[in-house]
């Protein structure tokens, strides 16, 4: 096989985990090489153009805060955006963004394009090749080979890929793509198995064959929120989306032709995922709902498509068209193209260990959908974290895992290496037991100089972040130090903003009050000398920056609650279990014993969340590993 | 001071529960010693039994026997108190709870050893057969509260079970899909559930105590006309010369009182004064107070003097009893008939003591079979899952938003999950989308 090049790095595959893996690994000084079959495809957007959302939301912000490009693209591409869950506290708001699909394919490549470490070339993989147990090329279609240390597998949904509509079926891993076969010997090869997942999209609609006038409006915030601390202001137009529902008429036509439906007639044995179910799906399950409500998205702000969001099917064409046409809005509507589900092979991520590597391979990383996930976040989220550990890899570096009271991306990854996935595995903030550590407002607190560390950080997301921390710092700091004495003078001043103190506080006290508008407040101290300052210094906060300053003070008994629980957590995390670690103990039944040595939990915390661990066993582990930590750090007996 | 592995103190019985003439509380870490010394109100000397009385405040817990190892002279290498008490559950339950009061945790299964093998006290190979033992002992614990929990308990916990993942999912759901256009959750709806349910667990926690006041509370009332022998049946009951016996009729005139095991269960027996109208007023009282005590004992035991027969006086105080039991004494002086007990000849009292004992069976048998909590593990964690959705509570009435709301439910969720089997995630979703038709 002719030697092509060689690379530190290969990222076979430029969907969102792809995209992500190649920049962050690039950027931190390795040699990487991005091998996908269409160019062009880089970044598309299988499903609905829309980002983020609740928990994914969070996951594009971590993204952000650790150097990564979804929130860039985002912001480059977005048409509407909205916080979700406003009503709600701050760890559960989180942002989505509907999309241009050509744009955002076109920044991620625009992205990829300025990074120099990174080569894209245009071309299937059609195997990998390993030396012993570690990786050592990727081999391409036309049979030259790429040297490389470490491989990224983020090929999707396009394994052995299989569409179905209706009775029809067409190979194919996302609408006009071909599939990729010899990827999954050579998986098995490395010692992993395959299971088989489903996932299905909805049909898309000419927007100019809807009556809007008989739809519901639904539009994004007035003023939109850019996910990336790199953006100053969205550039592009915002539009509005729509509402309508399917009803009665579309209920009947579906329960008719059940028979002729890919996951009820037997055709896909694969299992769907619970929370993304199709309308044939909902249907059946909750025969008494009248209605489903359905969600209508632009595909961008030329693009000739709307996207119905909640009628994912994969019913035959004339089924769909009757649907469709029964809806509010859609009388005299035409499907620019039909519904589909795929099916397509996925890996058990309890095969990985939490750097998101094979367990049996060195230098063999695997992220997005192809470990069992759903969804663009998701995937960019592991993409950058197998780059990350990549990349560290090449360099000889430790492995980074991100705690689960750290980041939803550490809670995510740690469930799929932990749990294993069953059904396509989403982002929910409810995965998190730690979830009010979380929010969108201190993501950039949390994990940018964790980031910096690893020097895949850019200079310009750098300077931002350290001024914006040095702003929320001092203002933390001026609110706490701002101290109200119930006497005449401050109750007088207090009055027009409707609140008394009874004794000392603190601006910082006050502001902890929820009945209490902190912008308000803010204003009113411009109008006392002793605490002008503090309207100066709210005159430097962005809006975010002033909601994480106010829902610090606000919400720090339940915030401290958390981490004392999180601290317990972090001391069974840190109790690492060594490679090669021997799980046959007295006192662990054969059972804990397979489970433990299926997942080969890297520490004590890891093994205590796989289901069916006893806290007895627990101890067990426990005393085990501490015993052999003391023997081999050689502290000896007799403490 | 205290050797490096545990930060924290833990307490635990050493000695298993039910019937044993003493029992073992192991307390360990660096506040043993000073919440010990705090319940004896004195300072105490290590490495020396040292017998003294163990008070909470104003209430006595019990006499005890107390040795106190310092760091690292001890099994754990930490400073570690060894605290002997009466041999009862109930005792050990309060002690345990006071001292968990002072700050200590219970201890998990095998923590002692595992304190001991890190503090180098303990190689590995002893260790690894204290693990076998370990893994034993919580097997036997399962056990047991799975004996508990087959019958009242388990349906009790399997309800508060469901209405907790009920409402933990719907808490969940109202934030994360909160765009589906669903009310998963009504704030009244949810408060008063949760109040049914915090009065659930409270409840069951309350039983624990109410299980362990029968065993330590069961009373028994010794009464009878004037020299029927009640002071002789207390003293061969207790063993000891506690009450003094004279052929005077009319020796006792207050109450005595003395605890004896029987069936497993301590039983304090009361002597009385012997009752007859006199016109000794100290008699008179403690006449009346013999009265009162039968009112209130959970048994009655009614001594008639086989050489005597049963009299009218006999029949007029039998009349005002409740279920006594009937007991013929000086059955050496007469024929008694059956059942009829003579101490001093020593005839008929095993008898006796195995009918006291099938009564203490037969009339608080129930203890075991209602839902009761039976260890302080199990206490602790209603008690922790009560206080959890106090803060639940509390979260909703001041309108906190739901995910407030929902970190206390998860808390109380995974402290009842010891018992019921924890909530997992999986559970949640399972619930969310088996009720509610979502996602897009
Ligand atoms: C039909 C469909 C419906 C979906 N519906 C939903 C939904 O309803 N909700 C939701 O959250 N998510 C949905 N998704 C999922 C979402 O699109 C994916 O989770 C996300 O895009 C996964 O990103 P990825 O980087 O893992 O893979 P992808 O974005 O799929 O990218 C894989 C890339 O790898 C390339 N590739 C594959 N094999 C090779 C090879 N051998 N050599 C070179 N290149 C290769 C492909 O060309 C492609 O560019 C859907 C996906 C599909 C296909």
């Amino acid at each position: 096989m002719p030697l092509l090049d060689s690379f530190d790095v290969v990222v076979i595959g430029g969907g969102h985990a792809g995209a992500e893996a190649a920049r962050v690994a690039a950027r931190g000084g390795a040699r990487v090489a991005l091998v996908t079959m269409i160019r062009d495809a880089i970044g598309r957007m299988s499903c609905n153009p829309a980002i983020g959302g609740l928990a994914k939301g969070h996951l594009v912000k971590e993204i952000d805060a650790l150097g990564g490009l979804m929130g860039e693209a985002t912001d480059a591409a977005g048409i509407q955006f909205k916080v979700l869950n406003r009503s709600k506290g701050p760890a559960v708001q989180g942002p989505r963004a509907q999309c241009d699909r050509d744009l955002y394919a076109a920044a991620v490549q625009r992205i990829l394009a300025a990074e120099p470490n990174l080569t894209i070339i245009e071309t299937t993989v059609s195997r990998i090749a390993y030396e012993g147990n570690r990786v050592s090329a990727v081999i391409l279609g036309d049979g030259a080979r790429i040297d490389t240390t470490a491989v990224i597998v983020t090929t999707g949904t396009f394994l052995r890929a299989l569409m179905h509509s209706g009775e029809a079926k067409v190979v194919g891993g996302r609408f006009g793509e071909p599939s990729s076969d010899g990827l999954s010997d050579s998986l098995r090869a490395a010692g992993l198995s395959l299971g088989r997942l489903k996932t299905g999209t909805p049909p898309r609609v000419l927007a100019s064959s809807v009556d809007y006038s008989r739809l519901d409006l639904a539009p994004g915030d007035a003023v939109p929120r850019p996910f990336s601390i790199l953006t100053d202001t969205i550039a592009l137009p915002q539009v509005s989306c729509w509402t309508t529902y399917t009803g009665a008429e579309a209920h009947d036509v579906i329960r008719r032709n059940l028979d002729r439906a890919p996951m009820f007639s037997g055709q896909i044995k694969a299992t769907g995922p619970r929370y993304c179910p199709s309308i044939e799906d909902k249907v059946v399950r909750f025969a008494d709902k009248e209605r489903h409500l359905v969600f209508v998205e632009p595909e961008g702000l030329e693009h000739p498509w709307l996207y119905l969001n909640g009628v994912s099917t994969s019913l035959p064409a004339d089924v769909q068209d009757a649907v469709v046409r029964s809806m509010p809005g859609f009388e005299r509507a035409s499907i620019a193209r039909y519904g589909y589900a795929v099916e397509y092979d996925f890996v058990n991520p309890q095969q990985l260990t939490p750097s998101l590597e094979a367990r049996s391979v060195e230098g063999l990383f695997l992220a997005g959908q192809i470990n069992g996930t759903s969804g663009y976040e998701e995937a960019a989220a592991q993409g950058l974290l197998a780059g990350i550990n990549a990349l560290q890899l090449v360099r000889g570096r430790e492995p980074v895992i991100l705690p689960r009271d750290l980041a939803y991306a550490g809670v995510m990854i740690d469930d799929l290496v932990t749990l294993g996935t069953e059904e396509p595995y989403r982002m929910f903030t409810s995965r998190a037991e730690y979830r009010l550590l979380l929010g969108c407002d201190s993501v950039y607190e949390r994990l940018t100089s964790m980031a910096d560390a690893l020097g895949i950080v850019d200079e310009e997301r750098l300077r931002r972040v350290t001024s914006r921390l040095q702003r929320t710092a001092a203002a933390r700091e001026a609110i706490e130090g701002a101290e109200l004495r119930p006497d005449r003078e401050t109750l007088a001043w207090l009055l027009p903003l409707g609140v008394s103190i009874a004794g000392p506080t603190t601006v910082a006290g006050l502001l902890a009050r929820p009945e209490l508008d902190a912008d308000a407040l803010f204003r009113h101290c411009g109008t006392t000398g002793q605490l002008a300052h503090l309207a100066e210094i709210r005159g430097r906060l962005a809006d975010e920056e002033l909601e994480g300053v106010v829902n610090r003070a606000r919400y720090s008994g339940y915030i401290e609650k958390q981490e004392r629980e999180a601290r317990n957590l972090r001391d069974d995390d840190s109790l690492k279990i060594p490679p090669g670690f021997h799980f046959e103990r007295p006192g662990l039944s054969t059972e804990v014993i397979e489970k433990l040595k299926r997942v080969q939990p890297a520490s004590l915390g890891q093994a205590a969340r796989i289901p069916g661990m006893t806290p007895a066993a627990v101890a067990v582990l426990r005393i085990n590993l501490r015993y052999e930590l003391r023997s081999a750090s050689g502290a000896g007996r007799g403490a | 001071m205290s050797g490096n592995a545990g930060r924290d103190t833990i307490v635990a019985p050493a000695t298993a529960p039910g019937r044993s003439a003493i029992a073992v509380v192991r307390i360990d870490g660096p506040d043993a010693i000073s919440i010990v010394e705090a319940l004896a109100g004195r300072e105490l000397e290590t490495r020396r039994a040292t017998h003294t009385s163990l008070r909470d405040g104003n209430e006595a817990i019990d006499d005890a026997v107390v040795v106190v190892y310092r760091a690292p002279s001890s099994y754990t290498g930490n400073d570690l108190v060894e605290v002997s008490l009466h041999g009862s559950s109930y005792l050990v339950g309060k002690l345990i709870d006071v001292v968990r009061r002072s700050g200590a945790r219970i201890a998990e299964p095998g923590e002692f050893t595992e304190r001991a093998v890190l503090n180098g006290k303990l190689d590995l190979v002893q260790a690894e057969s204290v693990a076998d033992l370990v893994d034993a002992r919580a097997a036997m614990q399962s056990r047991l509260s799975l004996r508990n929990l087959s019958g009242e308990l388990s349906r009790a916990s399997e309800s508060m079970r469901a209405t907790l993942l009920d409402l933990v999912s719907r808490f969940e759901a109202a934030l994360d899909f909160a765009d589906e256009g669903y009310e998963f959750v009504g704030r009244a709806e949810a408060r008063s559930l949760l109040e049914s349910l915090l009065g659930e667990v409270r409840e069951t926690a309350a039983t624990w105590s109410r299980g362990h006041a029968i065993q330590a509370g069961l009373t028994a009332v010794i009464l009878g006309l004037p020299n029927a022998g009640k002071s002789t049946l207390l003293n061969f009951l207790c063993g000891t010369e506690r009450a003094i016996v004279t052929p005077v009729a009319g020796t006792t005139r207050d109450l005595l009182r003395e605890t004896v095991d029987l069936g497993g269960v301590p039983v304090t027996f009361v002597d009385t004064a012997g009752l007859r109208a006199s016109g000794d007023a100290i008699e008179e009282i403690g006449v009346g107070r013999a009265r009162e005590v039968a009112r209130t004992a959970d048994l009655v035991l009614y001594l008639i003097d086989s050489s005597q027969g049963v009299t009218d006086e006999d029949r007029a105080e039998l009349g005002q009893l409740r279920d006594p039991i009937v007991v013929f004494t000086k059955s050496d002086l007469a024929e008694g008939g059956e059942g009829a007990i003579s101490v001093l000849a020593g005839r008929g009292t095993k008898e006796l003591l195995a009918r006291l004992d099938a009564e203490v069976n037969e009339r608080y048998a129930m203890a075991e079979e209602s839902p009761t909590v039976v260890n302080q593990r199990q206490r602790g964690a209603f008690d922790a899952c009560a206080e959890a959705l106090e803060g639940a509570l509390a979260a909703l009435r001041s309108e906190a938003s739901e995910e407030f709301v929902a970190a206390d439910l998860r808390r109380a969720a995974s402290a009842l999950g010891a018992l019921t089997g924890a909530i997992s995630s999986d559970d949640i979703y399972r619930e969310i989308f088996g009720r509610f038709c979502i996602g897009k």
